[in-house]
């Protein structure tokens, strides 16, 4: 009887542990709003800029989910963002045509990935690592792009009209039902999350590591893609430091969310829209209180460090190891 | 009778070799090119001076990159150490009027102490170090941006802090002692051998007793130390410490110390994987050196230093694969010659 309730106790401490990234996103939303009314900002133009800010770290945080989930790392998806946007923005310099830049960017952002996950499969190089070089190589060639006509810049006009939250909103619900669908509801999802929980036990059911490594990397190609596409569409001049902070903030987002670094079962599409959420709240939040303190920006930093530690580590309080994690 | 000796001469002699090719080999093919369109990778006085300082910058670097990375350990605030620990010690050192090696020593007790700190949160939150590295490199970075008010540090003027980096000399004793330190401690000594006892197997080490976490944690400090001379070198020789480093903008650093220390991995198979990182930092530099002298853009750099990294990793990670493809070539060729003998003699 005893047993049972300590059972039924700790089933509840794991499901209220789980819930720290939601949890942790409404007490930030309402800290905004109670301090928003204290220091009387504008809530309208607030909401949108938060929204403005989420939008494309969520997408592209959502697509990548699909190789977080196979514990593997993509440390490029900042560099290909910018690649896609350059070329969006560049085939829509020439042509004139929207649909045309949508496709440039993902075809750009897919054939990226692909290079990527093809690498890594076929001469079974270190998906980490290969994506370190791939991280060079886009750098480089959105140098050249950007460059490429004598200036420093890539300067898109005519697009204004795609400039609003509406868009981004309806880019976002599209492509993360979509995710929802892959993850949740095919044998995609659910034999990534096996390769990520087990690969070995998986391998010898006859899940090909090979076809689910690239099937995540074409997910989150395409996430980088509409990604790109929204960045071009944003900053209507495309420079070397555009979509900079997107690279590591995605991974920060995802762990923010909730998701385990070591991917898996546990794995939740939802987690890249939470963390990515969730921290661009926070910095909302900090802009208001440290607006008129000098070097706001480094304190800005390092309380978002602290949080971003004191987040993931009450989410992960179910699995502590007896030995260091690695 | 002399099958020892001479499988042991045999031995020595594959070592020697298998240690000193890559260097050398690069080292000879970038002194063709060079030549071959006109320049030199040591034009003028300053480019022994340049040479060393990379040499020591890269090795570092990869050694403190390798510490941790070698036991499963991704370090991102590597970057962040060597930035904070230059931005504290010289704010001490330019106040109090200090010189070269009062900067240089306050900042390998910050690094030291930095080092430790990051450790101690890997150890004490219990989170994969990926995650926490993330949090200390976006601590770190912030407390640099902070401490300075969002200004870079400048050492205009200030010729007595940078003695240490013009001088030959010194970074080559730098290089030596950093080396020796290294090989002691992780190769000749009990901390040593339970670092190595970890790195091949966690779980049977813990159990018999090792101390994980202090093992860690020291890991961690002497990484810190490594990378405040990164830092103190860096800073003295640009001349300045950018602190517009927020938002991740110091990982860049351990990304450039992947090529060194796979090349470094490889060399050590021969000898020492520590005088591995100091061959690749050569010839790491010999390639700085190169692309300085040609005027080499640094996009195109960029992707050189890419397709090299690739292509190395492919060859370690499909070895076997490509030694059989050699062997089969090998003994086709043997059977072509044998046939072509027959043909001839009939």
């Amino acid at each position: 009887m005893d047993k049972v309730k300590t059972n039924e106790k700790f089933s509840k401490r794991q499901k209220l542990i789980s819930l720290t990234p939601i949890i942790g996103l409404v007490i930030l939303l309402i800290l905004y709003v109670v301090i928003g009314i204290i220091k009387d900002i504008n809530f309208k133009a607030g909401f949108e800029a938060i929204v403005n800010q989420s939008v494309i770290l969520a997408i592209v945080a959502t697509g990548a989910i699909f190789i977080f989930t196979l514990g593997s790392f993509d440390i490029s998806l900042g560099a290909s963002t910018l690649v896609s946007a350059c070329a969006g923005g560049l085939v829509y310099n020439a042509t004139g045509s929207v649909a045309l830049m949508l496709l440039t960017c993902v075809a750009a952002s897919l054939a990226a990935s692909l290079v990527s996950s093809v690498l890594g499969s076929i001469f079974n190089l270190p998906v980490f690592v290969t994506t370190v070089a791939m991280m060079s190589v886009l750098s480089a060639v959105s140098e050249m792009l950007i460059t490429g006509k004598g200036g420093n810049q890539i300067r898109i006009s005519g697009l204004s009209g795609l400039e609003n939250i509406w868009v981004k909103l309806i880019f976002l619900v599209i492509f993360t039902a979509i995710c929802v669908f892959v993850f949740e509801f095919t044998k995609v999802g659910r034999r990534q999350k096996a390769l990520g929980g087990n690969p070995v036990c998986a391998k010898l059911t006859g899940i090909s590591v090979k076809t689910y490594a690239i099937l995540a990397f074409i997910m989150a190609g395409v996430g980088i893609g509409l990604g790109g596409f929204l960045t071009a569409v944003r900053a209507s001049t495309i420079t070397s430091g555009t979509a900079s902070d997107i690279g590591m903030n995605i991974f920060i987002a995802i762990v923010f969310g909730g998701m385990p670094i070591s991917g898996g079962p546990r794995s939740r599409i939802y987690a890249a829209i939470i963390g990515s959420f969730s921290i661009r709240i926070l910095s909302q939040i900090l802009t208001m209180l440290l607006a008129a303190v000098p070097g706001a920006n480094g304190i800005a930093q390092i309380v978002r460090a602290i949080f971003f530690l004191a987040m993931v580590y009450l989410a992960s309080m179910n699995y502590r190891t007896k030995m260091l994690p690695r | 009778m002399n099958t020892p000796t001479l499988s042991k001469t045999k031995k020595t002699a594959r070592g020697i070799f298998g240690t000193l090719i890559i260097p050398v080999a690069v080292g000879l093919i970038l002194w063709i090119v060079c030549a071959a369109n006109g320049v030199s990778m040591f034009s003028n006085a300053q480019s022994l001076t340049i040479f060393v300082r990379g040499v020591a910058t890269v090795m570092l670097t990869t050694i403190a990159l390798a510490i941790n990375l070698n036991s499963g350990r991704f370090d991102f605030s590597l970057g962040s150490v060597a930035t904070l620990s230059a931005v504290i010690s010289a704010q001490i050192t330019l106040n109090a009027g200090g010189n070269a090696l009062t900067m240089l020593i306050l900042s390998i007790v910050f690094g030291i102490l930095l080092g430790a700190v990051s450790g101690g949160i890997y150890v004490l939150l219990r989170l994969p170090p990926i995650i926490t590295s993330l949090g200390v490199a976006l601590l770190y970075e912030g407390l640099a941006f902070t401490i300075t008010k969002g200004s870079n540090v400048s050492f205009y003027g200030k010729t007595d802090v940078s003695g240490i980096t013009t001088n030959v000399l010194y970074m080559l004793i730098i290089i030596a002692a950093v080396l020796l330190i290294t090989i002691v401690l992780f190769d000749r000594s009990r901390f040593g051998y339970r670092y190595k006892a970890l790195m091949a197997g966690q779980k049977v080490s813990v159990n018999t007793g090792i101390k994980e976490v202090s093992n860690a944690v020291v890991c961690y400090a002497f990484s810190g130390a490594l990378m405040s001379i990164v830092g103190y070198l860096t800073a003295t020789s640009v001349g300045i410490i950018s602190v517009d480093i927020l938002n991740f903008g110091s990982i860049g650093v351990m990304f450039s110390a992947f090529l060194p220390m796979f090349i470094g991995g490889f060399i050590g198979r021969y000898s020492n994987d520590k005088l591995g990182y100091l061959l690749a930092a050569i010839t790491m530099t010999f390639f700085s050196m190169t692309y300085s002298a040609l005027s080499v853009k640094s996009s195109t750099q960029s992707i050189i230093n890419a397709v090299l990294l690739v292509v190395f990793l492919i060859y370690l990670s499909n070895e076997k694969t490509v030694k059989d493809i050699a062997a089969l070539k090998h003994i086709r060729n043997l059977f072509k010659k044998k046939t072509d003998g027959e043909t001839n003699n009939d």
